[in-house]
């Protein structure tokens, strides 16, 4: 593991079992992130971007292959450590925004808190700057059908913010936003990037937009990393 | 997670689909209410008992009859049970100590035992109640001035008579009632005729019983005897049987001057004619309850047989927790049911927020968050369930207990708590609930917990 890895895998492999049949979601992958850094991954549909945003996030363990994340072996830990380890060291954002829809966008916001045992009074105060943060402190009272897709995507920002986490891991934040919103989604994802340091790696069809903003692009293709990139 | 925050969180859920928790909370609700009820019941029925016995001092009494009497124990004794006779007395049988004869001076006699407090024959008799234009039959019992007061300490009007002199007499409630009189307080300083059974000796009854044919008349004649009512015992609705067993007692001054036959039960034909003088049996009262033991000892030392009910304690007790297991029985084929209604309702819970879950795992809950959560809205219901189970099991019990106690008041029986609900039945008919609701939960909180965050993330 180099010195500035913040993230690295080492011939990081998923095997789906379905029957008889294997499929080979991931193959061998070996990469390192630096911390601070902002990845993009890119890929053709079953290439295995959410397989590897899925073992980065501590929400699958892998079938074989290492995982460190800050020095710690994320691919040994059983699933109470790995519920932890998504409670204080990841925030994941999705494509369709995965937010509680019986919540509002100020429960919704924090939900980790909750399990993170803080107590009601903070969490509200937590949940209501990071609302502030991404500009939806008005509507804040709001459930997820009462709010755009972009305003949805930015409740999912502030929840995978309220626990200050050191990595932020995006599954196609921008895959059911229209051009414009997309944009702003990265463009906040890449200042929280710049201004408070966090690691961000993000998966993206839109190779174009991963260019503009990321440092480094990763294609993968049929689960295995076809090619890694520096772009700025 | 906090335990503030895991009720607050089940709850809410649960709110956010209040007509199926209702649904699911008013099975719960029914199953505890008659849990509730017929434990209540049970426990009524045993506070009553011992209510009253402690009351009346029963357990202090001994009865005392002679040991190879051919009778049965009147106490005993089953007027359904016609093949039954007792067992004949062994002629091989030797009494190692000289038989003692239920008489005066055994009545002086056992007084001097310790702890002894007083002791006084059975002495009954069948006679035909007259008041104004009715009359019915009845057992009439003979029972000292001392003894008629410490044995009724609450009579609905009157009172007992002063003495054991005057031609007076205390009647139950009961009686009164089938005599016509419905008001207890009107009855008093009322005049009544008992009539006494008597022998007819004349010459030609004794000739028609003789040598008549078709005639099948016994040679029964009655005496007419008039008293004054002075007080009106209410009915016991509970026990009561022992000593006290008559609708009508007399005091002894009156009773000996009246002509009548000492006939109680058809076992009286029977009895081998005893010694003039003597009694069938005698109630020994005992001035505490310790002492009864000593006292049993004492009298049977001297050949005689001896009842307490005391004795029968632990087997009424043994009863009693027959009667619990039986009542437990009827009432867990409802909290049976109410469990699998919980289940069903967690598991639809469950299936309806899957992606629900995978969300909170993937923000950081544990597998243990989660069957908190599921574990709490399980309990929230029990709690609920056993919060209204008792409400509903108190308004049904008070309910049939207004309703009961309106119909035998009619007989004359006092108003009685059928159902009684100690605290520990309170507090454990809601821990019960709660407990069986989160049994019943485990199995959902198990498969929310199992819940694969990937696949339930992808979930519609």
């Amino acid at each position: 593991m180099s010195a500035d890895a913040f993230l690295q895998t080492d011939n990081l492999t998923k095997v789906y079992a379905s029957g008889t049949v294997e499929v080979v979601a991931l193959r061998a992958v070996t990469l390192s992130i630096e911390r601070g850094a902002f990845v993009g991954v890119t890929g053709a549909s079953g290439s295995g971007k959410s397989t590897l945003m899925n073992l980065l996030g501590g929400l699958d363990t892998p079938s074989s292959g290492h995982l460190c994340v800050d020095g710690r072996l994320i691919s040994e830990l059983d699933h109470d450590e790995l519920a932890l380890f998504r409670r204080s060291t990841v925030g994941m954002i999705f494509q369709s925004f995965n937010l509680v829809g019986s919540y509002t966008a100020l429960e919704n916001v924090a939900l980790p808190l909750l399990f993170a045992g803080v107590a009601k009074r903070r969490r509200a105060e937590r949940a209501s700057e990071l609302l502030q943060t991404v500009g939806l402190r008005e509507r804040e009272s709001h459930r997820p059908s009462e709010l755009s897709g972009g305003e949805q995507q930015r409740v999912a920002i502030a929840r995978a913010l309220v626990n200050h986490p050191q990595m932020l891991l995006a599954d196609e934040p921008t895959g059911n936003l229209d051009s414009k919103t997309s944009r702003q989604i990265v463009q906040f994802l890449a200042d929280l990037n710049r201004q408070r340091g966090l690691t961000v790696v993000m998966i993206s069809h839109e190779e174009a937009l991963l260019r503009e903003f990321a440092n480094a692009v990763i294609h993968l293709h049929d689960g295995a990393v076809v090619r890694r990139e520096r772009v700025r | 997670m906090r335990l503030s925050d895991c009720v607050e969180q089940a709850w809410a859920n649960l709110w956010k689909k209040k007509l199926r928790t209702s649904l699911t909370t008013f099975g719960v609700v029914i199953a505890i209410g008659a849990l509730v009820s017929m434990f209540a019941f049970g426990q009524g029925v045993q506070r009553n008992i011992r209510e009253q016995f402690e009351a009346l001092e029963l357990f202090n009494y001994v009865i005392v009859s002679v040991a190879d009497a051919g009778r049965p124990d009147p106490s005993e004794y089953d007027p359904d049970d016609a093949g039954h006779r007792p067992a004949e007395p062994d002629p091989n049988v030797v009494l190692s100590t000289p038989q003692a004869a239920l008489d005066e001076r055994f009545l002086e006699e056992v007084l001097r035992i310790k702890g002894v407090d007083a002791a006084f024959p059975e002495v009954r008799f069948p006679a035909q109640i007259r008041l104004g234009p009715k009359e019915q039959f009845t057992l009439v019992q003979v029972l000292s001035e001392r003894v008629c007061r410490s044995m009724m300490p609450g009579l609905r009007a009157g009172a007992v008579y002063a003495s054991n002199e005057p031609n007076e007499l205390v009647i139950s409630d009961s009686l009164l009632r089938r005599l016509g009189v419905k008001r207890p307080e009107t009855a008093v300083r009322k005049t009544v005729e008992v009539r006494t059974l008597i022998f007819n000796f004349d010459l030609s009854s004794l000739l028609r019983m003789a040598f008549g044919r078709g005639d099948q008349r016994l040679p029964f004649s009655s005496e007419g005897h008039t008293f004054t009512i002075c007080g009106v015992a209410e009915r016991m609705g509970f026990g009561g049987p022992l000593p006290v067993k008559s609708d009508v007692f007399i005091p002894p001054g009156p009773a000996a001057d009246m002509r009548k036959l000492m006939l109680t039960s058809i076992w009286d034909f029977f009895e081998p004619a005893g010694e003039p003088g003597t009694y069938s049996s005698v109630t020994v009262k005992v001035a505490s309850v310790r002492d009864v033991d000593a006292v049993q000892k004492e009298l049977q030392g001297r050949g005689l047989n001896t009842f307490a009910l005391l004795d029968h304690l632990e087997e009424m007790k043994k009863g009693f927790i027959i009667m619990d297991t039986f009542l437990l029985a009827i009432g867990m084929i409802g909290i049976t049911v109410a469990s699998l209604g919980i289940v069903n309702t967690m598991v639809m819970s469950i299936l309806e927020r899957y992606r629900e879950i995978g969300i909170m795992k993937a923000v950081g809950a544990t597998d243990g968050d989660v069957q908190k959560i599921f574990l709490f809205e399980s309990g929230v219901i029990g709690f609920l369930g056993g919060i209204f189970g008792l409400l509903l099991g108190w308004v049904v019990s008070g309910i049939i207990n207004v309703v009961v106690n309106g119909l035998t008041a009619r007989q004359g029986v006092s108003h009685i708590h059928y159902f009684s609900f100690p605290w520990w039945l309170c507090l454990g008919a809601v821990a019960f609930a709660v407990l069986v609701s989160l049994v019943a939960g485990i199995y959902p909180t198990i498969r929310a917990a199992n819940v694969d965050p990937v696949v339930a993330l992808r979930h519609d």
